[in-house]
């Protein structure tokens, strides 16, 4: 082998793979459109993107799994959590958080109400981007969930309701980002031990002005329509008494699921 | 002794290398400190600040010990003093002009957030310009001397390639997955891409300078390795499409092409060793023995084998995004670009301050080379703890990012402790660098017999 056979090597080989990857990024950048659902990326998400890049969210956060390892991965935080709570979380996150207590705390940004608005459009698009099915599992903030070793743990087609409740509730449905099953332990909402006798006495409260009328009824009214009643105490709503709870399981759970859920929560006894 | 008056401009440019080296240190070890917590500066330098500045002053100063080793490599291979010095020396100005602007920026908070592009617009049409006059000034250089080698075709094929490959990154989208994607087009192609060019060709001449190897031979190889560097990394880019809302095809594409990003690293190390091995590790300046035939050595586990460890799509699924990351950046960066402009700086001392080599290989380089080495190494380990470790609770088992963190603590110690061995090792070199002296009057000159 001579050097102008290894010259040859280098050049013909650096442009062939060069005119593939040039090939395979026009094919990309045509497919970007649909893979995003660009036709809602409005002006807001536009200026969320803005408000990302500003205030250097990428140097603490990962989104996508892109950015540093110092704070959460956002992709799917808007589903997780809602627009109330996040909202209020970035206006105070002190308010939320502590660092004697989580061992991190993100600073204050002095972010006005409508940077708060776009950036929360930007990354609930971001959610929406076809990602090739990442990740796998949902990442969560905090949430200690009690699970079994994998494969001994209960499986969404398990047999039994309940066991599939317990499956979504620590699984896909990501319950316990913000729920805790454990008692006093409150994350972003109420800690859930006990919350089928919770339940039973609160729509037997006079104070109560929901519609259920057995504690069944009232765990499917709080997954569904989490504003319609909130229960007093505690930092789970905002001051005009939306409740932080995403508004979208009425339209991300189909009716068998609720029944699952609510069929392991009320073993929380 | 000087073959080129022209060439004593490497000095300064080193000389700021070691300064922003040092300085991003710093910047590790007070982001590092916030990993530890409580964090009393949460409102005043917070994490991401601290962390831009650690990550940009890699860039920048590993780029200025790249031109200083062109502006010392060029004139010798070419056989003529560098086209205007003038020039360099105001290309050196700018530069760091621009730097420091930069890092005062970020400190005010003015940045366009995009991890290692977070520089503003108009600095980084600054970039451009120094760019310009550094390719233009390398260009005239060849041109006045009529004679181009092979390494210094690499070199400056790198040195061209990475102003070109900036260009992307200059653009603006409103599509957060096409940011992503044209973003990797800079970082990605730079280091696993052309920087690698860099590498390769200050590689061969210290190999040809400390090895006395037959400069055809290693010419020959070179084009095999540089080749292989093409052949995995561009299409290699394609491990960074897995999961931003690109096709699925990415998926295979960057999984194989990626497999085979060792080769390159792999050729180089096998390169450095055999050639080495061939003239019996005779050089008289032994600190640049170590530092060359190292860089091949680290390279090939950081930036090659460490690479690997999470490149395949099964794999990435679960570690994208997490310490194995750092781990891997942190050993990379290190081995294949920290460790050559290093080797190029100990090995070019001598020339540039008018001392001898045999003074080169003083204990106290010695010492800076195994302590960075050894510290190097215990942080990646103790990253590659916490990678693991994140990656089962996390992304496994499903535990909370904070209950995670909490639960790895105990590496962030270890990586303190082995962060503190290597800046030992960064204090060392710096302390034998200002020992040797700057270089005073009139440098001497071999002429242009040699």
């Amino acid at each position: 082998m001579t050097k102008a056979t290894t010259r040859r090597f280098f050049f013909a080989g650096t442009a062939l793979f060069t005119l593939v990857f040039i090939g395979l990024t026009l094919h990309t950048h045509a497919t970007i459109a649909a893979r995003t659902h660009s036709d809602r990326l409005d002006e807001r998400v536009v200026r969320g993107l803005h408000v990302w890049a500003r205030y250097n969210c990428e140097n603490c956060h990962t989104l996508l799994g892109e950015g540093a390892y110092y704070a959460p991965d956002l992709t799917e935080i808007v589903a997780q959590r809602g627009k109330g709570y996040l909202s209020a979380f970035l206006a105070d996150p002190s308010a939320f958080y502590s660092e004697e207590r989580d061992g991190r705390l993100m600073p204050t940004l002095g972010l006005s109400p409508q940077e708060i608005d776009d950036v929360l459009e930007f990354l609930a698009w971001v959610d929406g981007i076809d990602t090739n099915g990442w990740p796998p599992r949902p990442i969560l903030v905090t949430g200690e969930a009690p699970r079994a070793p994998p494969g001994a743990e209960p499986h969404v087609d398990a047999p039994l309701p309940g066991d599939r409740g317990r499956a979504l509730f620590h699984g896909a449905g990501a319950c316990a980002g913000c729920h805790a099953v454990a008692p006093g332990v409150h994350l972003v909402g109420p800690s859930l031990a006990g919350i089928a006798g919770t339940a039973a006495t609160r729509v037997a409260d006079p104070s109560y002005h929901g519609d259920a009328k057995a504690a069944d009824d009232y765990l499917r009214e709080s997954i569904l329509d989490p504003s319609r009643f909130v229960a007093p105490g505690g930092n789970f709503a905002t001051p005009e008494g939306r409740s932080f709870m995403p508004e979208h399981y009425a339209k991300t759970l189909d009716a068998g699921q609720v029944d699952d859920l609510i069929a392991y929560l009320v073993t929380l006894r | 002794m000087l073959a080129y008056r022209s060439q004593r401009v490497a000095y300064a440019y080193f000389a700021a290398a070691l300064v922003l080296f040092a300085l991003q240190i710093a910047f590790g070890f007070l982001a590092l400190a916030k990993y530890l917590g409580p964090d009393p500066l949460l409102d005043t330098l917070n994490f991401a600040t601290a962390k831009s500045i650690h990550t940009n002053l890699l860039l920048v100063w590993l780029l200025t010990g790249f031109m200083g080793s062109a502006y010392y490599l060029v004139p010798e291979e070419s056989r003529v003093e560098i086209h205007s010095e003038r020039l360099a020396w105001i290309q050196l100005a700018l530069w760091l002009g621009v730097g420091v602007t930069t890092i005062a920026g970020y400190l005010l908070g003015i940045t366009e957030g995009r991890k290692f592009l977070e520089m503003p617009f108009v600095l980084k049409l600054g970039v451009v310009v120094v760019m310009l006059i550094f390719l233009y000034n390398l260009a005239m250089t060849i041109r006045r001397a009529g004679r181009f080698t092979t390494t210094e075709g690499v070199l400056l094929g790198g040195l061209v390639g990475a102003a070109l490959l900036f260009l992307p990154g200059l653009i603006p989208f409103d599509n957060y997955t096409l940011d992503r994607f044209y973003r990797w087009w800079v970082v990605h192609l730079w280091v696993e891409g052309v920087w690698e060019l860099i590498m390769g060709a200050l590689l061969a001449f210290l190999l040809i300078r400390l090895s006395g190897a037959d400069r055809e031979v290693l010419e020959k190889w070179l084009y095999v390795i540089v080749g292989l560097t093409f052949l995995s990394g561009i299409l290699g880019t394609g491990h960074h499409y897995y999961w931003i809302g690109t096709p699925p095809y990415w998926l295979w594409v960057g999984g194989f092409f990626s497999a085979l990003e060792p080769l390159a690293f792999l050729g180089m190390a096998v390169y450095a060793y055999t050639m080495i091995n061939r003239s019996g590790l005779s050089h008289p300046n032994s600190v640049a023995l170590h530092w060359t035939l190292g860089s091949a050595i680290f390279s090939a586990l950081g930036a090659g084998i460490l690479g690997f460890a999470h490149t395949w799509p099964q794999v990435n699924q679960w570690t994208h995004g997490t310490h194995i990351t750092t781990m891997h950046g942190h050993m990379a960066f290190f081995g294949a670009y920290a460790m050559i402009v290093l080797a190029m700086i100990s090995y070019t001392l001598p020339a540039l301050t008018g001392t001898s080599d045999a003074e080169r290989s003083s204990r106290l380089g010695l010492w800076a080379f195994w302590l960075m080495v050894g510290g190097m190494f215990g942080m990646t380990m103790a990253l590659a703890a916490a990678g693991i470790l994140q990656t089962y609770l996390e992304r496994i088992l499903g535990l909370g990012y904070l209950e995670t963190q909490r639960k790895i603590q105990v590496h962030y110690l270890m990586w303190l402790g082995t962060a503190l061995i290597f800046s030992t090792g960064v204090s060392a070199y710096v302390w034998d660098f200002v020992r040797v002296g700057a270089p005073r009057g009139e440098p001497h000159t071999l002429g242009e017999a040699t």
